[in-house]
This record gives structure tokens, sequence and C-alpha cells, in this order.
């Protein structure tokens, strides 16, 4: 089971924060999700906005990758060129072979916010992808059935998402997001808006849904200790104008739960984590200081 | 202490609801005092009575039900006609910026125009006709109604059309239901507005010349100096748009379902 957890191919000595293989695994064949040279603008009342500024990357077949940054990097603006929501100014996403120019049922997408129907039961709301794509209404709701019991709330599969506390909102947005057997997850701050207990038992049931369903999943926080708990790769994002500073591979073993966070192998890598963003925010700061 | 809080309380409550339950009954009863003392001339101030009687024999000759069917029509199927323009071009304005930017100048333009300024040209393009009432009806709805929708629209929360897009969501559902349910706590509230607009629009329809309805009959009555008719025939045109209105709430409480 453990085995099965680490990428063979992205061998790392446990334990200690190392910077992962650089360039070449962003042209090898096999990444399902590879980034090249991308740049988003926004045009604004005043100009324009850069929000990712010329980024690489790729994600391997069932790997797990964090992207970390402070809040307006632009991490949600790069997950969303790999949604397929945002079209690239320059450069050029491709998931499973493909340019992503528009949103695809073989991504999924959890947002911070649940974004349930709210008009739709508990059991409808995750139904709603595979009848979107031509399922049967049997076959979706067995497929819904399926994931209810699997997110623990079949209590709750005919309740109105406004009846549902916050937790369990975005735990059925995430079955909802997996009824479509995505090939991809992408995940948006997905735990951001939960209370602190709430959101160590929603990444102790991430850890274990992950080791059910076959997605490779890229993960957007701030939370350093929420990246390295959940992830294989912790990508470091600096202040905007959004770039990636730092790949850097997380040697724990697997299976993990929040007990880890205590762990002192997993301290000395949250400090080195940490040290490393504290650097990079003073150098982002004293060079807006400089300009301003 | 707090019982004697509470009795007062209720005291106080119930005070209020008998003093509900008489206010229409008293005040039926000082009109028909006054109408009786010859205080005032009973000809253009007829009693309760009086009214009650003409609303009988309006009764009894058999005209009242085909005022009302008449009057029923006009306003139901004026209204289905503006809801259903209102709500499909709404949507399509709401959610494609080419459509409104034809669209929405020209209904901003038209929208504020009262519709009763309307029954000369209406006259003009059909008669006497009944098309004529129910475009003056229509006419009143359609701009209510079209712009809730439009409105509804483009509040509808960005963050579900993003979630059904991921999903796999086709164009055509997008429209028919997470937009269109997005909207529809507006659309209910503009459609609410838009039944107290049918019935104005009704009233200069039928003013402007019928062979039949409820404020036909009032037109009618007061060319012969039938003022207890005249007054009967506005009890029934209140009675009816309360009806209208107070079961349309009840409606539109159950069409947003979830919430
Ligand atoms: N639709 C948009 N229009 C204009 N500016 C935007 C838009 N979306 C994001 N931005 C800007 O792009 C930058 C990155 O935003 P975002 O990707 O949301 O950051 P993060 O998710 O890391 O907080 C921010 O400066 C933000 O203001
Ligand atoms: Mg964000």
């Amino acid at each position: 089971m453990v085995a099965m957890m680490y990428n063979p191919l992205r061998p790392t000595p446990p334990l200690r924060l190392v910077d992962a293989a650089p360039e070449p695994s962003s042209t090898a064949p096999e990444a399902i999700i590879r980034v090249e040279d991308l740049s988003i603008v926004f045009d604004v009342p005043r100009g324009e906005v850069i929000a990712v500024d010329r980024v690489s990357l790729a994600v391997m077949p069932g790997e797990f990758v964090s992207l970390v940054g402070p809040s307006g990097c632009g991490k949600s603006t790069l997950l969303n060129a790999m949604a397929g929501l945002e079209r690239p100014f320059e450069g050029e996403v491709m998931v499973a072979g493909k340019p992503m120019l528009s949103p695809r049922p073989d991504i999924g997408m959890v947002f911070q916010q649940p974004h349930l129907f709210p008009w739709k039961s508990v059991r409808r709301n995750i139904a709603h992808g595979p009848r979107a794509l031509g399922k049967s209404k049997t076959e979706a709701l067995r497929i819904a059935d399926d994931l209810i019991d699997m997110i623990g709330l079949t209590k709750f599969a005919n309740a109105y998402p406004h009846t549902l506390s916050g937790g369990m909102q975005q735990r059925v947005a995430i079955a909802r997001a997996l009824a479509n057997q995505p090939r991809v997850l992408l995940m948006d701050e997905p735990f951001g808006a939960l209370d602190a207990q709430t959101r160590a038992v929603m990444q102790d049931n991430l850890l274990e849904l992950r080791d059910r369903i076959n997605a490779t999943i890229v993960f957007v926080t701030h939370d350093i200790d929420e990246a390295i708990l959940l992830s294989d790769r912790v990508l470091i994002m600096s202040a905007g104008p959004g770039r990636i500073l730092r790949d850097l591979s997380v040697g724990l073993p697997r299976p993990r739960s929040s007990a880890i966070l205590t762990d002192p192998a997993y301290l000395a890598l949250k400090r080195d984590c940490l040290d490393l963003i504290r650097t990079e925010g003073r150098k982002a700061f004293e060079q807006m200081e400089a300009v301003t | 202490m707090s019982t004697g809080r509470h009795n007062r309380a209720t005291t106080a409550g119930r005070l209020s609801v008998l003093v509900g339950a008489l206010s229409v009954p008293a005040f039926v009863g000082v009109w028909e005092l006054i109408a009786r003392s010859r205080i005032v001339n009973a000809v253009l101030f007829p009693p309760p009575s009086t009214v009650a009687v003409a609303v009988l024999d309006w009764i009894h000759s058999g005209q009242f039900f085909g005022d009302l069917s008449a009057s029923l029509f006009r306003v139901t199927v004026g209204f289905l006609i503006g809801t259903a323009g209102g709500i499909m071009l709404g949507v399509l304005t709401g959610r494609f910026r080419l459509v409104s930017s034809l669209l929405s100048p020209l209904f901003h333009i038209l929208r504020p125009i009262p519709p009763i300024a309307f029954v000369p040209i209406v006259i003009l393009w059909f008669g006497l006709s009944e098309a004529g009432k129910l475009f003056l009806v229509v006419w009143g709805v359609f701009f209510t109604v079209w712009l809730a929708t439009h409105i509804g629209v483009q509040k509808v929360d960005r963050g579900l059309v993003r979630a059904a897009l991921m999903l796999g969501t086709p164009r055509r559902q997008m429209l028919s239901e997470i937009i269109l349910l997005g909207a529809l706590p507006y659309i209910v509230v503009g459609l609410r507005t838009a039944v107290s607009i049918s019935f104005y629009t009704l009233v200069a329809a039928e003013l402007a010349g019928a062979f039949a309805g409820i404020v036909y009959r009032i037109e009618i009555a007061q060319q012969n100096m039938q003022t207890g008719q005249v007054m009967g025939g506005l009890a029934a045109l209140g009675l009816l748009s309360f009806v209208a209105d107070r079961s349309f709430a009840a409606i539109a409480e159950r069409a947003v379902w979830w919430r």
C-alpha cells in the first residue's frame, strides 16, 4: 500500500527536504499535467495584472502536488488554467496530452466554497455530473449512493445543502467532483473556510479517500502543515507576480495521518519550508519597498 | 412579575386581533349610518346595503360571470404570455452580451412608458378586439418580468456556473437549469409585481372600450348613474386582485423550494 503511494519514477530520500529533479520532469513524456511558460494577465481598470508569470511545471500520474503561497500570488489562476476555466495569455497547459482551452469532465474541481446546487439534494448534486455526461438516472444515482457511503453521509442523502454544516457541504462537493471519475482532481483551498477541528478531520478523510481513488491531485493551500501532510511534492510560489520558487519533494512515509504533525522529522521539514518562505517573503517585501 | 407581563402582552395581542377583525365591519357600519343620515347625497354615496343589492342584481342578471370570465381571461392569458416572453428574453439578455447590447437599450427606453399611454395606439392597431386588450396586459407584464430575470441571471453565483461547467453540464442544461433556477428568487419577485401590473393594465384595456368585463361594467354603471353598481364593481375588482396577489404569494413561497 505504502509502496503504491510512492511514484517509483521519482525516488526521493525519506524524511528530508530536497529539491526535486529540476527541468527533466517538465519534458518527461509521462507527465499527466504539463504547464509550459504559462503567463496569465488580467486587464484591470488601471492597466494589467500579471497573475501568473512564466510558470512551468509537470505533475506525474497519481502524484499529489500542493501549490503553496501567500494570497494573491496566483495559485487560483494557475489552477483555473489547469481546469480550462482560464485561457493562457502565453504558454501552454496540457492535461493528458491535450491543451486546456475549456473545462473537461475528466478534470474535476473542488473550490474553496462548496458551490453545491442549492435546489438539489445531496444525492442529486452528486448525480449531476454523470447525468450531464449522459448516464441513465439509475446509473447516476447508483454512483451517487456509492460516493455518499464513502464520504459517510448516508443519513443525509436526501438533505438539501443549506441544512448541512460547512464540512459536510465540502465533502459533498468532493464527492460530486469524483462522480465523473476524473483523472485529475484540482482542489482550490478546499478546507480554507473550515474551522481548525473540521479541517483536521477533512485532511484525514482526504488521505483515506486518496487511497481509494485513482486521481492525480493538485491541491492549493496557503497552509504549510496541510501541504506537507498531504503531498508528495510541494511547489512554493512567490508573492505576485506568481512564479514557482521551489519544487520540494516530501519524503515522509505513507500512509500518513495528522498524527505526523508532531513527528520530529516532519517538524524539521516544516522549519526548512518556513525559512524558505520567510526569506522569499522578505525579498518580495523589500522589492515592493524599493518600487514604492 | 414575569407572568404579569406575559398576561399583559397576550391581552394586548388579543385586543389587536379583535380590533383587526372589527375594522372592516365598523367602516361599513359608519358608512351605512352616514349615507342614511342624509348628510351626503345618497345618489353619489349610496349606503353599503344599496351596493349589496346592486351586486346581487348583477349576479342574478347573469352578466356577472360573463364579466368575471372576460376579465380573468385577459389578466391570465396576458400574464402568461408576458411572463413567458419576459423570462425567455431575460435569460438571453442576462447571459449573452451580444443579445443584451442588441435589446437592452430598446427595452430600457420602452419600459418606463406607462402601459396606459399605449391605449390610443392600441385602439388604432387593434380596434376594440380582444387582441388589443391582451397586448396591453402582455406589454405591462413583459418589461417587469424581463428586467427581474435579466438582473437575476446576472446575479447567479459565478461559482455555481463554474462548478456546473467543470461537471460537463451541456449548454442547454446550463441555461434551463443552473441559470434559470439560480435566478428564480429574483424572477419570483418580478412575477409578483407583474400580477398587480396585469390588473392595472386590465383597467386601462377595458376602459378603452370593451363588450364585457368587470371594469367595462363599472364604466356602463357610471354612465347610467348607478353608483351602487360602480362601487360593487370596484369591490369585485379589489377582491379579485387581492385573491390573485395572495395566491401568488403562496405559490412563490413554494417556487423557491430549497429555501
Ligand atoms: N478575474 C480577475 N480579474 C482581474 N484580476 C484578477 C482576476 N483574478 C485574479 N486576479 C488577480 O490576479 C492575482 C492572483 O489572484 P489569485 O490567482 O486569485 O491568487 P491566489 O489564489 O493565490 O490568492 C491577484 O492580484 C488578483 O487580484
Ligand atoms: Mg485563491
